[in-house]
């Protein structure tokens, strides 16, 4: 069985046109005398419809473009091939696994990335969390915060209406921020820093609005929120970075940015949930939590900052909170 | 799982796949190379960066760590020379191997010379005093892009210069102004470009007030997604438009032997590839890179051309050992562009 090939001897860059023989046991080339064993040359697996290559174990080589003819020569003469071109050139291999590939993805980001934070921030030690705490609080301390204005009097009550619901594993610390304003914060080793904008908010005198606060915050550290939400961003952003290689990074930048979000509100909406059960159980109507943010809303929106769209908010939108709050 | 250990091989099979869809002159390239080469030096970056976390993050050697820090930075020269030797040999054309014979020394020397240039030109931007603002801004300008000029065109004589086909060398002329030419005159436009976009930006928040009565924060938010919008589109047009421009220069000013090479690519048009290529991946939130990759590729190598009346004369080194596949591992790993 004979077939046209582009021959190169390998010494020169000079082609030559040739006819090559294939038998069951010999590859021969008759205008260049070459005659050796079938088990000694390597065919190149079909890529495409790209040349193959005959490589030969002198270091010369043959190139062939008819692939079809090759196939047939091969099959007819027992030579084995490798399956790999049957699966490239297949619609549904392709589509297949472009399928696989995107549920892959969609299940890393989410399940996948649930999964992974939660085992990651379960086995970091109380160590690790008070040194991250410490490092965060220093640095906050040192660019937004300022001493708290309250009276010690007004500390003592909110620490007596937070003890509704935790224990000495939680501590409150008072703050003012002339940036930040109504605003509190968890921090994983159990703190919750909360500032004086949103204590002089609450409406209610035994401090029940600021107890839903809290509530929200305590189900932050319980749930160790902060450092899944840190773990589950760089997942995030290792993924995308990865699937779509360098270039891309800046392109990609959006969705990214979504993903991240939604995990934060995902996390929200966990703490909200937990702080109208737990006031429900206390018997505390959650309409102080939702005039608190009632406020908030005014304020934030004679400010201006009202519009971002939804999909990029870290929390869910102030208005929803009102209504889910409002509902009892 | 194969954990990422198969994708040397994927690599190696679309590498095999661009450069055998290269056709120079009716014939194809060859791309030659066994994927458990690039395995192993995958394998070796991943321990020593692993050494490297382990010393530093969790033992807290942070002396060890800083050793191998500073093996890492001192072979780097040597390692970028590797991954370009690796990057010629294992491409072919008609059966003739490529070759990299550049010298580490060289690689030292450019180094070198670039960090101490920049260190005087850091030195005597700092040592004239304020009042002259305006020297400043113009030295800041033009002396920097001369700079860069004249270091990138050392680096490129360093790899073409040395670049074998066979026993034949490939050698390149070009002049720092021409490369310095290019800077500027991009710098140029993408200031008006600049200004224009600035225009066009204020017309379109004062319309939206007016026409659409949008508040001032919810421009704000349109004004800053449309800015990064525009913001990337910008800059991978300006990437494009240097890096066909770039690229005509340097086709033009090589030879082989006496065989000539000419670029004819349109860098303006190969611009809005680039640029358009941006909004093809965002659209398809990457998973049209491939397409994107190879629409901007066609357009550089369909505009390329090797002019060889004889293409019988080149004769091979005989040479066809392989060079350690580390070099071009690490560059890959550490993801540093040794553009090409």
């Amino acid at each position: 069985m004979k077939i046209l090939v582009k021959f190169y001897d390998g010494k020169s860059s000079k082609e030559h046109m040739v006819f090559v023989k294939f038998s069951k046991d010999r590859f021969e080339i008759e205008d260049f005398n070459i005659k050796v064993d079938i088990k000694d040359i390597e065919i190149s697996s079909r890529l495409g419809s790209t040349p193959r290559v005959i490589q030969l174990p002198d270091g010369s080589r043959c190139k062939i473009s008819d692939n079809n003819k090759l196939d047939r020569i091969l099959r007819d003469i027992g030579y084995k091939q490798s399956l790999i071109h049957q699966i490239e050139s297949s619609w549904r291999f392709a589509v297949g696994s472009l399928v696989i590939v995107i549920f892959f993805i969609i299940f890393m980001l989410t399940a996948g990335a649930d999964y992974t934070s939660k085992f990651l921030a379960d086995i970091l030690p109380k160590d690790t969390l008070v040194y991250i705490s410490q490092k965060s609080l220093e640095e906050l301390d040192k660019e937004y915060f300022q001493k708290s204005r309250l009276s010690d009097d007004e500390k003592r009550r909110v620490k007596k209406s937070f003890h509704l619901i935790g224990d000495y594993r939680y501590q409150i610390l008072f703050r003012s921020s002339k940036t930040l304003g109504a605003n509190a914060f968890a921090l994983p080793d159990g703190r919750i820093v909360i500032l004086d904008d949103l204590i002089e908010l609450d409406r209610s005198k035994n401090y029940y609005g600021v107890l839903g606060i809290l509530a929200h915050e305590k189900a932050h550290i319980d749930n160790r929120h902060s450092i899944r939400i840190l773990i589950k961003n760089s997942i995030a952003i290792s993924i995308m970075g990865y699937i779509t290689d360098d270039i891309s990074l800046l392109a990609t930048m959006l969705p990214s940015l979504m993903i991240t979000a939604k995990y934060s509100r995902e996390f929200e909406k966990e703490a909200d949930i937990y702080a109208k059960n737990r006031l429900k159980e206390l018997n505390i109507s959650t309409k102080y939590l939702a005039y608190i943010f009632k406020e908030i809303d005014k304020r934030v929106e004679s400010k201006g900052v009202k519009s971002v769209p939804a999909w990029l908010l870290t929390h869910p939108s102030t208005p929803d909170r009102i209504k889910f709050f409002m509902d009892n | 799982m194969s954990l990422g250990v198969y994708s040397a091989w994927a690599k190696v099979r679309t590498n095999r796949y661009l450069f055998a869809s290269t056709f120079l002159n009716g014939s194809n390239f060859e791309y030659n190379i066994d994927p458990k080469k690039i395995l192993l030096g995958r394998a070796f970056i991943v321990i020593f960066y692993g050494l490297f976390m382990l010393f530093s993050n969790i033992l807290g050697l942070n002396i060890l760590s800083y050793i191998l820090l500073t093996i890492f930075l001192l072979s780097l020269p040597w390692l970028i020379k590797q991954a370009i030797k690796f990057k010629f040999k294992t491409i072919s054309y008609r059966n003739i191997r490529f070759d990299y014979r550049g010298e580490s020394r060289d690689f030292y020397i450019l180094i070198f010379i670039f960090i101490s240039l920049s260190l005087m030109f850091g030195l005597i931007y700092n040592i004239l005093p304020i009042e002259y603002t305006l020297i400043r801004v113009v030295m800041v300008i033009f002396g920097f892009i001369y700079l860069l000029s004249f270091i990138y065109k050392r680096f490129k004589e360093l790899i073409i210069n040395n670049v074998y086909y066979g026993k034949t060398q490939f050698n390149l002329n070009i002049e720092t102004k021409d490369v310095a030419k290019i800077f500027f005159k991009t710098a140029l436009a993408a200031t008006l470009l600049i200004i224009i976009l600035f225009t066009v930006g204020i017309f379109i928040s004062i319309s939206l007030q007016t026409i659409f009565h949008l508040s001032v924060s919810e421009v704000k938010v349109v004004i800053n997604i449309l800015g990064a919008l525009f913001y990337m589109l910008f800059l991978s047009f300006i990437k494009g438009v240097v890096d066909g421009s770039i690229s005509n220069l340097i086709r033009n000013s090589v030879t082989l032997g006496t065989a000539k090479f000419k670029g004819e690519i349109d860098s303006i048009k190969l611009g809005f590839i680039s640029l358009t290529n941006i909004l093809i991946l965002i659209f398809s939130l990457g998973l049209l890179y491939p397409y994107a990759k190879i629409r901007y590729l066609k357009e550089k190598i369909e505009n390329t051309y090797f002019a060889c009346e004889n293409f019988d004369k080149f004769v091979s080194n005989n040479i066809n050992k392989d060079s350690g596949v580390l070099g071009e591992e690490t560059v890959d790993f550490f993801d540093i562009d040794i553009g090409i």
